[in-house]
């Protein structure tokens, strides 16, 4: 009675341990040969199998394929020799999804020592298994972008106080310190002295509260030399907010850095030869200027001394005089008066060096009409056929180029005076993208042989009892032509006519 | 020059040929005019001002017109300008400068000084004789100058 007491007792305690297991764990009981003969809800919940499409069936029903052959002869070589097999198995449910489940499979042996079943204990752990993959993954990606950036950068790591924690490979090859002679030193080691305490103050205060430093630093490697880095330091920060390490990246510039300072040298020497040569120019302007205002005023006054006495010379005791004595005085007149021209067109001349250029718009053909009704006005007595062609508009100082088509055409006008049917054209043409101006005449013409000489200062090509002038005129042309960044050139034949052509350069010439 | 001598016009000009062409032009178109030459810058203003050598000139007065050269000995055309025409008595005078220099630059300078006219002096004597004619007779006969004292 006590016994089948005890019994009870034994058989509702088991009762309970099954029902709590069942509750904890997925159940599954198969016989000798793999067959399934019991299997719990959790079983069937996992396996999304029914039980009574797994009772019977062999437990090879849920292999996913995943595990090679030897995994499952080990498990049955273990269980089968009677000892309890341990390990995680990736499963496959019905509906074909996968599943991991930590198992542990104990054999039970009949009197024979034979297993006569196995019981199958198994907990779900797909969950944990995709968080490791996931890990795995990731530190797989984390250690590819360290590879390249150690690849890529200097890369070093210290703590909280400076020290040193970790450099890389390149760390080591420029700052040419072992990694042993760096670990646990403070970061001072390689600094050059070339930052003012300040720069490093700023640098401090940036990580220390947290906040990405960038700039360029120069170090000192342990030979001495120097070396410039491109850096930036992030640090890290503990739970409460504090940075627990810095991770600094740099990239070697120091070659930039030497190109930059050939750069700013050259630079430097330019602009000083720039200012000295200015500084000369300036002087020489300066020099030139004083002459020219020094000739405008004391030249002409002697000469209107002599032409000024020689005429009251004449008015007061011209009847004394023979008519050569007459004639001399009137000869120094005459001479000191082209004298005054010629001073006169020289300061003309030479003011054109001084005075700014600037350069606007000008409508070609309302100028060259207005110079030549100009001419024309001052000589009304002479035909002369003008012809205008299609002009582009011109971009020049107004006053400057207005001097140039008015002196061309004073001279068209000039040497067409003996024709007998004086005819000037004005023209443009359009050579290599670029406008070349034209006046021709059919006058007197030029030797060709002396075409360097037309547009020298105080060249002439004619007796000025031939044609009047100080021979300045395409001199002035060429000046102002010149300073606008142009040519100018002629083409001539004697009694054929002359032609002037020239350009006006580029916007930026001066 | 007479120290109390009454003129119509002040000629300031440092070369005496060129002040004797002027002159002689003056007096052929304006017979009996009264022109008094001084040959510096500092002449000239103790003559407007009656100090130095022109001392106790009194109240005389003032020319009708001054005809100012440039370039002048001593102290220069235009201080002499700038010191007329900073004086309130003697700003009224009309001032023409008279001189060889087509330079904008003393242009400028000169009107920005007061200057009531700007002449440039031709080196042909008959444009000389002209122009001078015709500076005495505007600033002679046509203009009105002024009687305030200042």
């Amino acid at each position: 009675m006590q016994a089948a007491q005890q019994l009870k007792d034994s058989l509702r305690e088991i009762g309970d341990l099954k029902a709590a297991l069942d509750e904890h764990a997925i159940v599954a009981i198969t016989d000798p040969q793999g067959r399934i003969t019991y299997v719990n809800d959790k079983f069937c919940a996992i396996s999304k199998y029914s039980r009574a499409e797994l009772i019977g069936q062999d437990h090879r029903i849920i292999n996913s394929g995943h595990h090679p052959a030897e995994f499952i002869k080990d498990l049955w070589g273990t269980i089968g020799r009677g000892r309890v097999w341990h390990g995680e198995i990736r499963n496959r449910a019905k509906d074909g999804s996968f599943y991991w489940v930590d198992t542990t499979i104990v054999p039970f042996l009949d009197e024979a020592g034979k297993p006569r079943q196995y019981v199958a204990i198994r907990a779900d752990i797909t969950e944990r298994k995709r968080a490791e993959e996931e890990l795995k993954a990731k530190v797989n990606e984390v250690s590819d972008l360290k590879r390249a950036l150690d690849e890529h950068a200097i890369v070093a790591i210290t703590d909280p106080q400076g020290r040193i924690t970790y450099v890389n490979d390149k760390f080591c090859a420029i700052s040419r310190y072992s990694r042993a002679e760096l670990i646990g030193q403070d970061h001072r080691i390689i600094n050059s002295g070339h930052h003012p305490a300040s720069f490093f103050h700023r640098l401090w205060s940036t990580i220390g509260t947290g906040r990405v430093w960038h700039g360029e630093i120069r170090n000192r490697a342990k030979d001495g030399s120097l070396y410039w880095v491109d850096t930036t330091i992030v640090p890290f920060l503990d739970d409460a907010g504090k940075p627990r390490q810095y991770v600094a990246i740099r990239a070697d510039i120091t070659e930039r850095k030497r190109v930059e300072e050939e750069i700013r040298d050259l630079n430097n020497q330019l602009e000083q030869r720039v200012a000295r040569r200015t500084a000369d120019l300036e002087l020489a302007n300066k020099e030139l200027e004083a002459f020219s205002y020094s000739v405008s005023h004391d030249l002409r006054s002697p000469l209107r001394t002599l032409d000024g006495f020689s005429q009251a010379v004449l008015e007061d005791h011209g009847e004394l005089l023979p008519p050569e004595g007459r004639r001399y005085l009137q000869t120094i007149r005459t001479a000191a008066q082209r004298m005054g021209d010629l001073i006169d067109d020289l300061l003309s001349f030479s003011r054109l060096s001084r005075q700014p250029l600037t350069r606007e718009a000008i409508d070609s053909v309302a100028l060259v009409r207005s110079v030549a009704d100009e001419l024309s006005a001052e000589q009304p007595a002479r035909t002369v056929e003008l012809v205008i062609g299609e002009l582009p508009v011109a971009r020049g100082d107004f006053g400057l180029i207005r001097q140039v088509w008015m002196n061309l055409l004073a001279n068209a006008y000039k040497y067409t005076g003996r024709s007998a049917h004086p005819r000037i054209e004005v023209g443009a043409t359009t050579r290599n993208n670029e406008v070349v101006f034209h006046v021709r005449d059919n006058g007197t013409g030029f030797d060709m042989r002396y075409v360097g000489k037309l547009f020298g200062v105080f060249q002439r090509l004619h007796r000025v009892d031939e044609f009047p002038g100080t021979g300045v005129g395409l001199a002035i042309v060429q000046r102002i032509v010149h300073r606008h960044g142009g040519r100018v050139w002629a083409e001539g034949e004697v009694d054929r006519g002359a032609t002037f052509f020239f350009t006006l350069g580029e916007e930026e010439a001066r | 020059m007479n120290a109390a001598e009454i003129v119509d016009i002040l000629l300031v000009e440092d070369n005496p040929h060129e002040a004797e062409l002027v002159m002689r032009a003056l007096r052929r178109s304006r017979p009996g005019v009264r022109v008094g030459l001084v040959h510096d810058g500092v002449e000239a203003l103790d003559y407007v001002f009656g100090e130095g050598k022109h001392e106790g000139r009194g109240p005389v007065e003032p020319p009708r017109v001054i005809l100012l050269d440039l370039k002048l000995p001593k102290v220069d055309g235009l201080e002499v300008l700038r010191r007329i025409k900073s004086d309130k008595l003697a700003r009224t005078i009309p001032v023409v400068m008279l001189t060889s220099s087509r330079e904008q630059r003393d242009i400028d300078t000169s009107y920005r000084l007061g200057a009531n006219s700007y002449v440039v002096k031709p080196v042909n004597y008959e444009q000389l004789a002209s122009l001078v004619q015709d500076l005495g007779s505007y600033w002679l006969a046509v203009n009105q100058g002024s009687k305030s004292e200042g």
